[in-house]
């Protein structure tokens, strides 16, 4: 990791953004003085591709975004508990159709909000401590998965409340989790990693059954037979500090440590040896003032472009498309100063949100030429 | 381009320096340079072509999926009915909320009801959103704990799981960002990259610049200054890759590199490595592959079944064909040789059959203390052994003749063993003992011609001398029948002097070669060198395995070893030539009598040395003990079991002796009793000889097992074992005191139902289901078994954390309850605790069970003193002074964590 060797250089991205599109602040709004961890569109649900919620402090909060900038706040979800403070928030669907919404945070209780009838659809009570990051099996939505500080990533079933497998154990993580993602194709496998500065790819291939009898489980949730995944099928170290976000791009990898850049690498599985392979750095996209942990960047549903803010309150975003890394345009206000923890970019990537540590969400829109 | 600028000695890898020590011929360092810079170039543009080629494919791939998920999400927005969601109707009742920001930076100032949301402009506050929340009733959160897995039985820790050698960014919670936990000195030698393998484009790189430039000193010197590596790593890369293309040009020969090419130790690898014979599982988990193999010297006898002369194990077996007499060449033989184990095998039955054996036993046996560490070799002459017994011993109710000829088997194999031995002798620094124990091996071997044979053989002769002596020495005892037989087979045949073994072969050669001509029609010489080609390696060696089982019974060894490779009868030929054949083809030949592995000795340990080391390096790379520990003055807090400054138990390995354990025995220099899985025989001065208790049950000190912290084990105690099953297949038979030994509980993992539960001190506690008596067993404290120094490590974050798994288990060992364990590692601390733990050898590993010290009911939560060390103790663990002050007060101030939970 430290010296790149010969024959593997990775192609750096320049930071002269090419202007191609270019992005205005078309709103903001003060949801309240606690951080935003958390803001993400709904991609799965067609009818709700303008909604989006934002987590933070005791508080889930969905909005619309209307065609003119403007926002509406639709529902909002507090927890009795004031200590509460939600770190991720992932939308999901039922069996039926009906969206969902998945978050969890310092007290490790995940939250399945049935938002079509604004109540509790389930609270999963399971992981020892904190949950960092929820995510959603796209091609089968009633499936997420936790990122957890209690060194493990589970995987639920939001329908019926349970928790299906875990992983963690002997090849596990060595500490906190803070990022999952699903493999969009291949509906077995998942990417982890965490403050153990390690990517991990895990495959739940052998363990698909339980995750079929998890639909037509009907006892008590706790009776299931939970299962323990000890092994990734590969470990990487392509960083040599925390890695807070990970999102796969195909069957490449896009993630990022503290060191004020996303890589997109590819791993490379042995096929017969499982556990062993070697990851190849393609590309890097610079990010500046972006060392501290706990940022997260966001795709349109395409995976054309990719933002990601910093502490300085300003996003970048970078064409994906383009090899070597186009920077798209560098968005700053000058009262937009606080840390960007998560960004969330629309279906077509024409809005891009921006949650920050004081509480605000900022709206930009794509200036149609 | 660079060149003339750049200094020699500071060479940076991208702008290689020019000069290099003159050369007489050679290229010049500036064109060697540039083209090793050009070459750079390319593979860089080409790096950039295969990126881009991989993004473009990624792309195309990824617009599909996207698409599909696209797709998908229409349709669920679709499939329902519209207005009647609840989510759809609020989108549309929503008012919107507008922007308090515009391009302008003049921003408009945004503020709602507390029920509806207006918007007012004009000041820089962003819009605020009211809107009233509903409430997400309470739930409680469990106190917090790492994912651990449960263990059963202790685990040697991953290989990958080690701390030391790694850096681990600690995040402070209370003191604000992160720790790194690792010593600067480790990292130094993080850096150290051990034998970097070399990559392809440094490959490339080598390979292309040494074809344009040809090979010379200047031109290695400036490759090597490019890669950072040594000239000769370079050549010695270049030579591999030359070869390495001349067998790509040459076309692909390995096609034949299949299982059955391999050798025996090939086919065993894994079974050597992977196979615990202390646990008698795969993949063992305690005791971890690779273990060094311990062969025991006392072996039982190869089973013998109970023969009936005239059942047959199928078509090709020997004993149909033989009496349909379809092959005459064996007539004679059967005659001369008395070969047939058909003759022998019937008539032997297994008291005889073993009664001999265990006669010989002490003599031979000796004699495999040769190699204490060459498993390989050890394995071999074990074989041989076996085969040699087997033959003699098969051979004893035959007729005089036959007699001989069994002998006469024995001493080839025996010859040949010396002469193996010789070269290990000299390798491994052998004592004069062992020269003795070759008098003992060729006790078989009498005749005079073996000398002769001795003579041709051009091993080293110390020894050879000790074993003629031997034999001399030897005839008298069993000379004459031999003599006998051996004269009457040299009578049969064209006897040369000089190659005595080659005649003796010549002399079923012959024989067979009727056989040959007849059904397979190759000549004499032919036909001999086929049977050898026939067998190969893999099938010799099975065959060995074989006789070492079930003696020279070819219909068992068929069926069992070597079915689908070769029949019945086909081991019987080579049964009844390889004896006669004995070591004539010497190396590349016949396996039974060992002498392959004698040719390439050396080679051969050293193979088996190179393929253990492989092995573990691909198994993990934390084997590295290199590193020095500076801060071994800092030890974290750990559980111990007793109070005082004691020694720690040892960690007990099992030693590989041959002969009973002498002053040299690891075990006795180690300070721990041999245990069963000791190579040593049960006459052992240094053996635990376990318990004779007959009434105690073995609950007081008066067992002598209880008395040494050890579990009763079966296979050591006299009285002590477990009846399993339903007694239907057979029970030892019962003293009448319903004698019942009651400690080897762990062993049979005889424990008490533990739960998991919200502790009334602090975090996490362990309770009793059922009420116990005082001392009962209560369960195993289980984890993962670390070394002191890991422990160490690991130690400082988990005091950090202020919640520590670690337990002292031996001068080896610390237990890890962290991330593996069972519920018992949930129990907390308490100064006048309601159990107690105690460190127990079970069958050769240390455990820790947990015990109740006094009566405790079911549902009561359970305690035990941690005994840290007084001075590192916690303070929430410190005795208390006054007796006032109870140890909920010292636990409960600590907050957040369950502190005292460990």
């Amino acid at each position: 990791m430290s010296k790149i060797t010969l024959g593997n250089e990775s192609i750096v991205g320049s930071l002269t953004p090419s202007n191609k599109k270019s992005y205005k602040v078309t709103n903001r709004i003060q949801e309240g003085k606690k951080p935003l961890y958390a803001v993400v569109f709904n991609f799965l649900d067609a009818r709700f591709f303008d909604v989006f919620v934002t987590a933070g402090g005791n508080r889930i909060t969905l909005y619309n975004c209307l065609g003119d900038g403007a926002i509406s706040a639709l529902q909002s979800y507090a927890d009795e508990d004031k200590e509460e403070s939600f770190y991720t928030v992932s939308w999901a669907c039922g069996v039926n159709g009906n969206p969902y919404v998945a978050a969890g945070g310092v007290k490790g209780i995940i939250r399945v909000i049935d938002v079509n009838t604004e109540t509790i659809h389930k609270s999963l009570v399971g992981h020892g401590d904190s949950v960092n990051e929820i995510r959603t099996q796209p091609l089968k939505p009633q499936l997420v998965i936790t990122a957890s500080k209690d060194e493990s990533v589970r995987l639920w079933n939001v329908e019926t409340g349970i928790c299906i497998l875990i992983f963690a154990g002997a090849g596990g993580h060595r500490y906190e989790v803070l990022s999952v993602d699903f493999h969009p194709s291949d509906i077995y496998r998942f990417a982890s990693c965490g403050m153990d500065t390690t990517v991990k790819i895990w495959s739940m291939k052998e363990f698909w059954t339980y995750v079929e009898k998890s639909f037509t489980w009907t006892d008590d949730p706790s009776k299931f037979p939970t299962k323990f995944v000890q092994f990734p099928v590969f470990t990487a170290s392509v960083h040599t500090n925390y890695v807070d976000c990970n999102r796969w791009f195909g069957d490449f990898i896009l993630s990022k440590s503290v060191d004020n850049e996303i890589l997109l690498w590819e791993p490379q599985l042995k096929e017969n040896s499982p556990g062993e392979g070697t990851s190849d750095v393609l590309l890097r996209y610079p990010v500046p003032m972006c060392d501290i942990w706990f940022i997260k960047f966001s795709c349109d549903l395409h995976l054309s472009s990719v933002a990601i803010g910093n502490q300085d309150g300003k996003i970048y975003v970078w064409d994906l498309k383009t090899c070597p890394p186009v920077l798209i345009t560098k968005l700053s206000h000058n009262q937009s100063k606080m840390v960007i923890r998560q960004t969330a970019m629309s279906v077509d990537g024409s809005t891009i949100l921006a949650c920050c540590e004081d509480g605000t969400i900022w709206r930009w829109d794509v200036i149609t030429k | 381009m660079a060149s003339e600028a750049s200094p020699s000695s500071s060479a940076t890898r991208s702008e290689p320096p020019k000069d290099s020590p003159a050369e007489e011929r050679g290229p010049a360092s500036k064109e060697v340079s540039e083209v090793i810079e050009s070459l750079k170039k390319k593979l860089a543009a080409d790096r950039c072509i295969s990126i881009k080629k991989r993004i473009d494919e990624n792309k195309k791939n990824l617009f599909a999926i996207t698409q599909s998920f696209m797709r998908s999400s229409m349709e669920r927005g679709g499939s329902c009915k519209d207005g009647s969601d609840l989510l759809v109707k609020r989108q549309r009742d929503s008012p919107g909320m507008k922007s308090g920001i515009d391009e302008s930076n003049n921003n408009r100032y945004v503020e709602d009801g507390p029920a509806s949301s207006g918007m007012v402009q004009g000041s820089s506050v962003p819009v605020k959103i009211s809107l009233r929340p509903i409430k997400m009733p309470d739930i409680k959160r469990l106190s917090p704990y790492t994912t651990w897995v449960f263990l059963d039985r202790n685990q040697r820790m991953t290989e990958d799981q080690s701390v030391v050698g790694r850096r681990r960014i600690y995040y402070d919670q209370t003191g604000g960002e992160a720790l790194i936990c690792s010593d600067s000195e480790e990292e130094a030698i993080d850096d150290e990259e051990e034998k970097r393998d070399f990559l392809e484009p440094e490959d490339y790189i080598i390979r292309m610049t040494l074809e344009q430039l040809g090979l010379s000193d200047s031109v290695l010197a400036e490759l090597a200054n490019f890669l950072s590596r040594s000239t000769s790593e370079i050549k010695a890369r270049h030579g591999v890759l030359m070869k390495e293309k001349e067998v790509s040009e040459s076309g692909d020969n390995q096609a034949e590199s299949s299982l059955l090419n391999k050798d025996m130790e090939g086919a065993l690898d894994s079974f050597d490595n992977l196979f615990c014979r202390r646990c008698l599982v795969f993949d063992c988990r305690l005791h971890g592959c690779s273990q060094d193999l311990i062969f025991p010297a006392e072996k039982p006898a190869p089973w013998c079944p109970p023969v009936d002369e005239n059942l047959t194990c199928g078509a090709n077996c020997y004993k149909t064909l033989l009496k349909s007499g379809r092959f005459p060449g064996y007539g004679p033989i059967e005659g001369k040789t008395g070969t047939s184990s058909d003759g022998a095998g019937t008539k032997t039955t297994p008291t005889k059959f073993s009664s001999k054996l265990n006669g010989r036993k002490p003599k031979t046996f000796p004699s495999e203390s040769a190699s204490s560490n060459e498993k390989c070799a050890l394995e071999t002459s074990d074989s041989e052994n076996g085969l040699q017994q087997d033959t003699n011993s098969d051979k004893v109710s035959s007729s005089p003749k036959v007699k001989g000829s069994g002998r006469r088997v024995g001493r080839k194999r025996n010859n040949n063993r010396v002469a193996e031995r010789v070269p290990r002798k000299t390798q491994k620094r052998q004592k004069k003992t062992e020269a003795s124990d070759s008098d003992s091996i060729a006790s078989g071997s009498c005749s005079p011609s073996d000398a002769k044979h001795k003579d041709n053989e051009d091993a080293t002769s110390s020894s050879q001398k000790h074993v003629k002596s031997g034999n001399s020495g030897k005839s008298r005892k069993n000379g004459t029948p031999a003599e006998v037989s051996n004269n009457s087979v040299k009578d049969d045949v064209p006897v040369c002097q000089s190659n005595e073994v080659a005649s003796e072969l010549d002399a079923p050669g012959s024989d067979e070669s009727l056989r040959k001509e007849e059904f397979m029609g190759e000549t004499v010489s032919r036909g001999r060198l086929a049977t050898n080609k026939l067998w190969r390696p893999l099938e010799k060696s099975l065959f060995d395995k074989g006789v070492e089982i079930f003696g020279m019974n070819s219909c068992l060894i068929a069926r069992n070893l070597l079915s689908g490779f070769k029949s019945c009868w086909e081991v019987f030929q080579y049964m009844t030539c390889s004896e006669n054949k004995a070591s004539f083809f010497g190396g590349d030949g016949l396996n039974p009598d060992g002498s392959s592995k004698f040719d390439i000795n050396g080679n051969m340990v050293n193979n088996q040395v190179r393929r253990r080391s492989r092995f573990l390096r691909r198994r993990g790379k934390v084997r590295r003990l290199k590193y020095t520990w500076k801060s071994a003055a800092y030890h974290s807090i750990r559980k111990r079991i007793t109070e005082k400054k004691d020694q720690p138990c040892r960690q007990f390995n099992p030693c590989n002796c041959k002969i009973a354990c002498g002053k040299e025995c690891p075990c006795l220099l180690n300070g721990t009793c041999c245990e069963k899985y000791c190579g040593c025989p049960k006459s052992c001065k240094n053996r635990f000889r376990g318990c004779h208790c007959a009434k105690s049950q073995c609950r007081s000190r008066q067992c002598p097992c209880f008395a040494a912290d050890r579990e009763c084990d079966p296979d050591v105690c006299r009285n002590c074992w477990v009846i399993g099953g339903d007694g239907s297949l057979g029970v030892p038979s019962q003293r009448g005191d319903n004698y019942e030994c009651r400690n080897m509980k762990l062993l049979l993992k005889q424990q008490q139902r533990v739960l998991l539960g919200i502790s009334d001190i602090s975090g996490w506690g362990a309770f009793l289901k059922n009420s116990v008596s005082k001392h009962e067993y209560l369960g195993e404290y289980t984890g993962e078994l670390i070394s002191h120094k890991e422990a160490d490590k690991r130690g400082k974050i988990y005091d950090r954390e202020n919640c520590s798994f670690l337990f002292n288990l031996n001068d080896q060992f610390v237990l890890d309850a962290y991330r593996k364990g069972d519920k018992l590692k949930f129990a907390n601390h308490s100064p006048e605790p309601n159990c107690y733990a105690k460190v127990i050898m079970v069958a050769g590993d240390h455990r820790v069970g947990i015990f109740a010290k006094e009566r405790i009911l079911a549902g009561e939560e359970l305690f035990y003193d941690y005994r840290y060390e007084p001075d590192r103790a916690p303070a929430w663990a410190k005795k208390p002074e006054a007796p006032g002050s109870k140890k909920d007060e010292n636990v409960t101030p600590s907050v957040g964590r369950p502190k005292k939970l460990a």
